[in-house]
């Protein structure tokens, strides 16, 4: 009877399903809520719609690594079919598909008639497909304003399901259909169990191949329109890494990347374990990283308890002792797995309970405070700030975001956040027009909503926590660019990603700064650093080369000024100046050693620490509407101006002042 | 006329033997004939030893990527493994260890990593995409979670350049890479324990049944790869003064890439390191190659990908054309 339903061992992925929920329902607040699960399966669909299309691939013994690229092409060609060439919403969002389609087909030709390795195919066009979105819309352009009607498709609830939810249903139902009720699905098994033998059977194996690539172009381009009206915005970095969270989704259902194997209800269940991993973790406010972890243990662990049982069936002669063999190492791993939940779930347990009962009297607020990135050097040096107002007001503060650059991310907590129910939220926003629904959501169920570090649109939050405007950073790089050329000479930017918005905001100041003010100044080149030092210390060296009169290296994402400084140090060019956007720790060898001259940043502990103060004031209501000033603990008095908490100006780092900052 | 027969075979015999590489080679000199032309610049002493010295990294870990790759195994996770050997070189310096003491605790740290990982793929049987791929998210969030996105600063002196000049320590970086791929190239070839790695790679129940003991070879690559990938973190991390923590992000596709560009087949059994080498050559010159040319950042990856694609497709093309109904053995 098992092995009827679940061929490849699903049982085990519904145990740890099981227990993912028991834990998370016993640790994390409104966990086990209607309105919760409804919202782990609308931030499932886009994932679930690539591990959906990803199955038949891997069940043909292929892989198809360009799923989350195309789910970038196809967004940035429907955003500017609509925005730029005023197309409807229908004949953009066909276009965009008959692009998933092509895309599709193009690997599918490459395997099916060329026979290229499907890991070789997907991988070049991984990198194509994105490259093509970057090219495009030069990386930068985001669009956003989609109409009501087409946002409600992301956004809305159908009789009180999320509307989406019948996108992935409709290509749950006909997947399943293919794989296990179709000629073509057992076709697919047979030519992943064996290519050949599927071949002489009579099968036509290229065409069926082309087929799955084909349809998950489709499902990828799908995927693209409902991340599209989910976020509210089309930009040329959607879907980066989905690649990755569908085939563990598809692996961990049970499906062997050997080919052969793999059922749909084993991704979908694959799929929901996933994504209740990460929803009960936000919940439960444990770290993000903790996901990584522990969706890395299970995935090796159910695999690991797998094999082992497929090892004893396929041994003869001994049966029925390696059978009892078997059993006692699934259950061992069974009861290894439980006690290490459980002791887990323990120590988190006396963690989380510690906090209410220490303030049971009084209700303690809860701060919930988002970076862009956690790893990143300039968030965590904010965050120092923010725990130390937090131990000032005697607040619980949450510190969570995503580990790298991710709107989508941003919404997913923020959403989990809301469902947990927290006092104030304060987001340093990655994409304005995404993050402001369901900011505006989080201020409707009465939670206080700050911005920080970027900003959203006005009416999704109480107050902009303003350390420097996108104007204000241009114009003042600018200027000192041009004290430091004497007005006039050559110079390049090293930016961070292509995509990023704040860095590409303060791009355009400083190209309309050196229009309006400096005409003698000259940018020859902005070069991508993806926000790494060594990248940025290898294209420092290029630009060098290629553009001899450059004078000047304006670095604007933290980790490449000591890229561009350690570059300068070793090619020994003294006439060349490098200032730009950064933290005083990390660079304050070279600008002691005089190869960087300036670098500009506000006090990144003082906007942590403003942040968490003024969250907490804010849910405590002790800044009345219309106040025009505003009194931040150890910062003293700050200017409010309109919507906007001002923080000063930004902060000019020198030879002089950088021994004076510990941040 | 017999004379010139056995020319020609010899001839055809070599065609065949560097069948993988020819289409990456044709693709390097096409590349740079036209940087000769349109930007004479990118052939300076210094932009090419800028070069060599920004991809030794990448080689060193391309070298145990051919070396899994020929196994007919993948490794995803040593992006992750580079950033924490990295990290730990770096935390070991800074315990007072010399520079060297320090890389050999890398490679040490580096060669663990990857044991875990052969033993999971070797012994547990579990496909080695799954496991690699579960160890480099899992590692990745673990540093992550670790070292909270701090950078290693304050290094000893005697850290970056080994202690010695700029000068001196390139010339060390270079030479232990090319030692590297000398030895891993010659030992592949002329070797019992190289010949073992393509004979498992090429059908891993057959060469059970000859006698080599394919789950110790599947094992040793993984190992090795992570060893190389400490030596590498090393080598990066003596260039700079200080350590990021999020360092190799993304390198896994950019060693894969180089590798399979440079004809080593992603089915195991067919490669070569010399293939290596090249690919890890096209994939250094083609980003700065197009910076000399004029070319905008914002289509540099389309570029990069159309490139690549065409290396490899000519190369299917051309053996499709070559050798008919070679499908069946390829895809197996």
């Amino acid at each position: 009877m098992i092995k009827r339903w679940f061929p490849n061992g699903e049982w085990m992925v519904i145990l740890a399903l099981l227990a993912e929920i028991g834990i998370f329902s016993g640790v994390a607040q409104n966990f086990l809520t209607t309105g919760n699960f409804l919202e782990v399966i609308r931030l499932s669909v886009e994932l679930g719609l690539l591990a959906l299309a990803l199955t038949p691939v891997i069940i043909t013994g292929g892989i198809d690594l360009s799923v989350g690229s195309m789910m970038g092409l196809a967004a940035v060609a429907f955003g500017s079919l609509v925005m730029d060439w005023h197309w409807s919403i229908f004949a953009a969002a066909v276009a965009a598909l008959l692009i998933g389609c092509a895309g599709g087909a193009l690997n599918g030709v490459l395997i099916a008639e060329f026979k290229i390795p499907p890991l070789i195919v997907t991988l070049g066009s991984f990198s194509a497909f994105r490259g093509i979105a970057e090219g495009i819309t030069h990386g930068a352009v985001n669009y956003s304003g989609f109409s009501k009607s087409f946002l409600f498709l992301g956004q809305g609830y159908v009789l009180g399901m999320p509307a989406q939810l019948p996108v992935l249903l409709i290509a749950l139902g006909g997947y399943a259909v293919l794989l296990h009720r179709s000629v073509i699905g057992r076709g697919l098994y047979a030519i992943g169990f064996a290519g050949n033998g599927a071949r002489y059977a009579g099968i036509s194996v290229a065409r069926r191949i082309g087929l799955v690539y084909f349809m998950s172009g489709l499902a990828a381009s799908v995927a693209a329109i409902v991340y599209v009206a989910h976020l509210g915005q089309a930009k040329s970095d959607a879907g980066t890494g989905y690649e990755l969270d569908a085939i563990t989704a598809v692996v961990l259902g049970g499906a062997s990347v050997a080919g052969g194997r793999g059922t749909i209800l084993g991704t979908v269940l694959g799929l929901f374990s996933i994504s209740i991993l990460q929803n009960g973790l936000h919940l439960a406010a444990l770290p993000s990283e903790l996901t990584g972890i522990l969706t890395g243990t299970v995935l090796v662990l159910t695999i690991a308890m797998d094999r082992v049982r497929a090892r004893s069936k396929t041994s003869g002669g001994e049966e029925a002792i390696e059978m009892k063999n078997s059993q006692v190492a699934i259950l061992c791993g069974a009861i290894l797995l439980g006690s290490l939940i459980t002791a887990g779930a323990n120590v988190w347990l006396v963690k989380s309970l510690k906090t209410p009962s220490a303030a049971s009297a009084t209700h303690t607020p809860v701060i919930a405070v988002m970076p862009k990135a956690k790893g990143d050097p300039y968030f965590v040096s904010c965050r120092i700030g923010a725990e130390e107002a937090a131990r000032e007001l005697g607040v619980e503060l949450i510190w969570d975001g995503p580990t790298g650059l991710d709107a989508a991310k941003q919404n997913e907590i923020v959403e989990s956040w809301i469902t947990r129910g927290v006092d104030a939220i304060a987001v340093a926003v990655e994409n304005q027009a995404g993050i402001s629904t369901v900011l505006r959501k989080a201020r409707q169920k009465g939670i206080h909503v700050l911005t920080w570090d970027a900003d959203a649109e006005p009416d999704a939050r109480e107050y902009f926590l303003n350390q420097a405007t996108p104007e204000g950073i241009g114009n003042a790089l600018t200027d000192e660019a041009a004290r430091l050329l004497g007005g006039k000479g050559d110079f390049a930017i090293i930016t961070g990603a292509l995509s990023a918005a704040n860095q590409n905001q303060w791009i355009a100041f400083i190209k309309k700064r050196v229009e309006e003010k400096h005409p003698g100044l000259k940018l020859v080149t902005i070069r991508p650093s993806d926000d790494d030092r060594d990248k940025a210390f290898s294209e420092t060296q290029t630009i060098l080369k290629v553009h001899p009169t450059v004078k000047l290296i304006m670095a604007i994402s933290a980790p490449a000024v000591p890229g561009a400084g350690e570059a300068m140090r070793q090619a020994g060019r003294k006439d060349v100046d490098v200032i730009g956007l950064s933290l005083p720790g990390i660079c304050k060898p070279y600008i002691l050693g005089g190869v960087v001259q300036t670098i500009f940043l506000w006090n990144t502990k003082n906007l942590g620490y403003l942040t968490v103060y003024a969250g907490t004031m804010l849910s405590e209501n002790k800044i009345p509407p219309g106040a025009t000033s505003f009194q931040a603990g150890r910062l003293g008095a700050l200017e409010i101006s309109g919507s906007q908490i001002i923080l000063g100006a930004p902060l000019l780092i020198d030879k002089k002042n950088i021994d004076k900052l510990d941040f | 006329m017999k004379k010139g027969v056995r020319s020609q075979e010899s001839g055809v015999r070599i065609a065949e033997r560097f069948r993988g590489e020819i289409s990456v080679g044709v693709a390097i000199v096409g590349l740079l004939i036209v940087l000769a032309f349109l930007a004479p610049g990118f052939f300076t002493r210094e932009n090419l030893s800028d070069l060599v010295l920004a991809n030794m990294p990448v080689l060193i870990v391309a070298l145990g990527m051919t070396l899994v790759i020929l196994t007919g195994h993948i490794d995803i996770s040593v992006g992750t493994m580079f950033a924490i050997c990295c990290v730990a070189a770096g935390e070991f310096a800074k315990l007072g260890l010399p520079a060297w003491g320090a890389g050999l605790a890398a490679c040490f740290i580096g060669a663990t990593l990857g044991a875990i990982n052969g033993t999971l793929v070797a012994y547990v049987r579990i496909p080695s995409i799954v496991v690699t791929l579960a160890a480099m998210v899992a590692f990745r969030d673990a540093l992550r979670w670790i070292t909270q996105g701090a950078w290693v600063q304050d290094l000893p002196s005697n850290f970056q350049w080994l202690g010695t000049t700029q000068a001196a320590s390139n010339t060390i970086t270079f030479g232990i890479a090319v030692a590297l791929a000398i030895g891993i190239g010659w030992g592949l070839r002329n070797l019992p324990a190289g010949r073992s790695v393509y004979a498992t790679g090429s059908n891993a129940n057959a060469a059970r049944l000859v006698g080599i003991d394919s789950a110790l070879v599947t094992f040793s690559v993984f190992a090795i790869t992570g060893a190389l990938t400490g030596c590498a973190a090393l080598l990066n991390s003596i260039r700079f003064n200080q350590i990021p923590s999020n360092a190799g992000l993304g390198m896994e596709m950019k060693v894969i890439t180089a590798v399979v560009v440079g004809g080593t087949a992603i089915t195991g059994g067919r490669g070569s390191i010399q293939g290596t080498l090249l690919g890890v050559i096209l994939l250094g010159i083609i980003s700065p190659a197009l910076t000399f040319l004029g070319f905008s950042a914002y289509w540099e990856r389309a570029i990069q990908g159309l490139i690549i694609l065409c290396a490899v497709g000519f190369d299917a093309v051309r053996s499709r054309w070559g050798r008919a109904g070679d499908f069946v053995e390829r895809t197996a």
